[in-house]
C-alpha cells in the first residue's frame, strides 16, 4: 500500500457518492429476492447464518452442551457436512462481498461510527451492542429478521411475516422518542 | 413448470451454495447502494424525515411479489414448492416487537449491520457482536422458551388464506396500498423535514 | 516360498488417504509464498533496486527466511519419524520429488541470505554496522548482484514448482495426477507474494508494478485452474470422477466461492478498479489473495486425499 496521498499523485478527489434512488434500489433488491425464489424456492436471510456461526462456536468450546441443546443441535445438523456449509452462510459471504464492492465504488468506505451529535462514541457503541442483542433475540423468536421474514416472507404473502413486519415498525416507532438523543 | 430450479433438480446442493454467494452479492450490493450501511439513514425512517427504509423494503416486496405471482400464473413457477416459514403467531408478534426495539436502539438489522461492518462502520461491527450475544443467550435460554417458541402454530399460512381472498386480489390490494403509501410518504417527509441547519 | 506385500487394509490409505491434516497445506502455502518472494526479489535485483531506499527488497529476504522456517517447521511436525529427519540429507534420489524438495529447501537458504546481505534492513544495520560495509562492497560488484539475483529467481521458481510436483508425482491419487499442478502452485505462490509485497512496499512505483504483476499472476492462475480441470476431465474415468470432487462434489462450494471467487476473481476486480482509479486502493484485495492461496492448498490436499482409483 503506497502511503503517498492520492491528491499529491494527481488522482481524482474522492467524495462519497449520493445514495441510489430508493425506488430503484428497491427494484434491484426485489429482483435479487425474486432470483432467489426462482432459483432456489427460498428467500434471503441473515440471522440464520449468524445462528449457524454461534452454534458452531459453541460446539467447538462445549460439544456436549451444544449437542444436548435442541436449538444449537438443530443448526449444527443443518449444514452440508459442516455447520458452516449452509445456504445462508454462503449468502452472507456474498452480502459482505457485494456490500464492500458497492461501498468501494461509491467511495463510502470509512472507519467511522454512525451516531447523532448528542451522544458519545462509547454511548453509541453500547447502544449498538444492546440493540444487536435485542435483534438477535427478536429474530430467533420470530424465526427470521427483516431480511428473512419481512422481505422474503412478505413477498410471498406469508401471514406470519406480515404480522411480524407490522410489529417491527410498531416497536421501532414506539421507542424512537426515547432514542432520539442517540440519533438527533 | 421448471422453477424453482433447485426444487426440480437443475443443480445440486454444492452448486446451490455457489448460487447463494452470487445472490448474496447482489443483496449486499443493493443494500449498500440504498444507503442501508448507515445507521443514521436507517433510523431516519423513525423520525419521519427520510422514509427510504419503507420505500426500499416495500418496493422490493412488491417487485418480488409481482414476479412470483406472474411466474406462477404463467405456469413457469410452482408456488407449492416455495419454502414458507411456518406462522407461529405469538412468538412472531413478540419477536417483531423486540426486533423493532433493537432496530431503533442499535440502528441496524442483521443484514444491514453486515453491510455496515464491511464498509468500516465500527458501530456496525459492534452491533454484529451484539447479535451474536443475543442469539447465544436465546440458545442458552431455549429450554425455557421452547413452549412459547412453538405456540400459535398456524402452519403454512398465507395472507390470501388468512383473509379468505383470492391470491391475485391480495396482490392487487398490496400494490394499491404500496402506491398510496409511497405517495403519502413524500408528504410525510416534507412535513417532518429537518431544517437545513440541523442536517 | 512366495512373499506378498499387501499395502491395502490400512485404514490410513484405504479407502481414502487420511494422512495429511493442516501441516502439509500450510507448508505448501508458505513454500509457494517464499518461492514467489524469491522470484520477485530476483527480478527486483536485476532491476538494480537493491540500491533504492524504501524498496520492498529490504523486507523480502528476511521475511522469506522467517516464513521458510515456519513452513519447514510445519513440515517437520508432519513427519512420522521425527528424530530421523537428518537422513533426508545423507542422500539424493533424483527420482524422488521429496529428495529434490529437501535439497531445494536447503539451497534456498544461502540464496536468501545473499539477497539479505545485498539489502540489509535498517534494524540489522543498527545492530551490526559491519554489515553495512559488507553490503556496500557486495552491491558494488555487479557480477555478484546478478549471481544472487539469478540464484533467487531460479531457486524460487524450482521451489514453487516442486510444491506442486510433490503432489502430482503421487499417481495413486488421481486428483493430483496433473502436470498443471506444479505451475498452478508456482503461480499461486507468485500472486500471493506479489500481493504481500504490494502491501508492504513504501515505494509508489513498486506498488503499482507489483499490483500489475499480481493481476497477471491471478489471470494466469485462472487459466491454469481451467487447464488443470480440463486435463482431468479429458483423462480416464477415474480422473473425471476426481475432478467431480470440485465440480459438484463436496469441495465444489468451498473451491469456487472461496478459492476462485473470493481468492482470485474479487481481488482481480477490486485491483483493476483501483488501477483504473475508480476506487481508492484498499488492502482487502491482496489479503483475499493470500487467504485464497492458502485455501487452494487446503482444498487440493484434502480433496486429493479423497480421490482414488478404486470402485466408487
Amino acid at each position: 500500500m503506497s502511503t503517498v496521498p492520492d491528491a499529491a499523485a494527481g488522482a481524482p478527489a474522492r467524495v462519497a457518492a449520493p445514495y441510489m434512488n430508493p425506488y430503484l434500489g428497491g427494484v434491484g433488491l426485489g429482483l435479487v429476492l425474486l432470483a432467489a425464489y426462482v432459483a432456489m424456492g427460498r428467500g434471503l436471510g441473515a440471522s440464520g447464518a449468524v445462528t449457524s456461526f454461534v452454534s458452531w462456536v459453541v460446539s467447538l468450546v462445549a460439544p456436549g452442551h451444544a449437542a444436548a441443546n435442541g436449538f444449537f443441535a438443530e443448526y449444527l445438523e443443518g449444514g452440508l457436512g459442516h455447520p458452516l456449509k449452509t445456504w445462508l452462510v454462503f449468502e452472507v459471504l456474498g452480502v459482505l462481498a457485494g456490500g464492500f464492492i458497492s461501498g468501494a465504488l461509491a467511495n463510502r468506505l470509512s472507519r467511522t461510527v454512525e451516531k447523532g451529535p448528542r451522544i458519545s462514541v462509547a454511548g453509541r457503541l453500547g447502544f449498538a451492542f444492546a440493540g444487536g442483542a435485542l435483534m438477535g433475540i427478536g429474530a430467533k423468536l420470530a424465526r427470521g429478521c427483516t431480511s428473512g421474514q419481512a422481505l422474503s416472507g412478505g413477498a410471498v404473502l406469508n401471514a406470519g411475516s406480515w404480522a411480524f413486519m407490522i410489529m417491527v415498525f410498531a416497536g421501532a416507532y414506539a421507542l424512537a422518542g426515547l432514542m432520539r438523543r442517540q440519533w438527533r | 413448470m421448471n422453477a424453482p430450479f433447485y426444487k426440480f433438480g437443475a443443480f445440486g446442493d454444492e452448486a446451490s451454495l455457489v448460487i447463494a454467494f452470487v445472490i448474496g452479492t447482489g443483496f449486499g450490493f443493493f443494500l449498500e447502494r440504498s444507503g442501508f450501511g448507515s445507521a443514521r439513514k436507517l433510523t431516519a425512517q423513525f423520525y419521519l424525515d427520510d422514509l427510504a427504509v419503507f420505500k426500499v423494503m416495500f418496493t422490493a416486496i412488491v417487485t418480488a411479489m409481482l414476479g412470483v405471482f406472474y411466474l406462477s400464473w404463467l405456469g413457469i413457477m410452482d408456488l407449492a414448492l416455495v419454502d414458507l416459514v411456518t406462522t407461529n403467531l405469538w412468538p412472531q408478534l413478540v419477536g417483531g416487537l423486540v426486533l423493532g426495539f433493537g432496530f431503533v436502539v442499535g440502528g441496524y438489522c442483521p443484514g444491514t449491520s453486515l453491510v455496515a461492518a464491511v464498509t468500516g462502520r465500527i458501530d456496525g461491527m459492534v452491533f454484529v457482536l451484539g447479535v451474536l450475544a443475543g442469539i447465544f443467550a436465546f440458545g442458552e435460554a431455549f429450554p425455557l422458551v421452547k413452549g412459547f417458541y412453538e405456540s400459535g402454530d398456524f402452519g403454512r399460512l398465507t395472507l390470501p388464506q388468512a383473509l379468505h381472498l383470492p391470491y391475485g386480489l391480495v396482490v392487487f390490494l398490496v400494490v394499491v396500498m404500496a402506491v398510496g403509501a409511497f405517495m403519502g410518504s413524500g408528504w410525510v417527509e416534507r412535513r417532518f423535514a429537518r431544517p437545513a441547519a440541523e442536517r | 516360498m512366495t512373499e506378498f506385500t499387501n499395502t491395502r487394509a490400512n485404514h490410513l490409505v484405504d479407502p481414502f488417504l487420511q494422512v495429511w491434516g493442516w501441516e502439509i497445506p500450510v507448508y505448501l502455502f508458505l513454500g509457494g509464498l517464499v518461492a514467489g518472494m524469491m522470484v520477485i526479489a530476483g527480478g527486483a535485483m536485476f532491476a538494480d533496486r537493491q540500491r533504492r531506499a524504501g524498496s520492498v527488497l529490504t523486507l523480502l529476504p528476511g521475511l522469506g527466511l522467517v516464513l521458510l522456517s515456519l513452513g519447514m517447521g510445519a513440515l517437520f511436525l508432519d513427519l512420522e519419524h521425527k528424530p530421523f529427519v537428518w537422513r533426508l540429507y545423507t542422500t539424493f534420489q533424483p527420482a524422488s520429488p521429496m529428495s529434490w524438495g529437501a535439497w531445494i529447501l536447503i539451497a534456498v537458504v544461502p540464496a536468501l541470505l545473499g539477497a539479505l546481505l545485498l539489502n540489509v534492513p535498517a534494524f540489522l544495520r543498527r545492530r551490526f554496522p559491519a554489515l553495512t560495509a559488507l553490503s556496500e562492497a557486495l552491491c558494488a560488484q555487479a557480477a555478484v548482484v546478478r549471481a544472487i539475483a539469478a540464484a533467487n529467481l531460479v531457486l524460487g521458481g524450482l521451489l514453487g514448482i516442486y510444491t506442486g510436483i510433490l503432489l502430482s508425482a503421487l499417481g495413486a491419487r488421481p486428483l493430483w495426477n496433473s502436470a498443471a499442478l506444479g505451475p498452478l502452485f508456482l503461480t499461486s505462490g507468485l500472486s500471493s507474494a506479489a500481493a504481500l509485497a504490494h502491501l508492504a512496499t513504501r515505494d509508489r512505483s513498486e506498488s503499482e508494478q507489483l499490483a500489475r504483476a499480481d493481476q497477471r499472476f491471478l489471470q494466469a492462475e485462472l487459466a491454469l485452474i481451467a487447464l488443470f480441470l480440463i486435463g482431468l476431465l479429458t483423462a480416464t474415468q477415474v480422473h473425471i470422477r476426481a475432478a467431480t470432487l470440485l465440480l459438484g462434489g463436496p469441495f465444489t462450494a468451498v473451491f469456487w466461492v472461496g478459492v476462485v471467487g473470493l481468492g482470485i476473481a474479487l481481488p482481480l476486480f477490486l485491483q483493476s478498479l483501483a488501477a483504473g482509479q475508480r476506487i481508492r486502493p484498499t488492502p482487502v484485495g491482496p489479503l483475499l489473495v493470500l487467504a485464497g492461496s492458502l485455501l487452494l492448498r487446503f482444498v487440493i490436499v484434502h480433496a486429493g486425499q479423497l480421490s482414488r482409483w478404486g470402485p466408487v
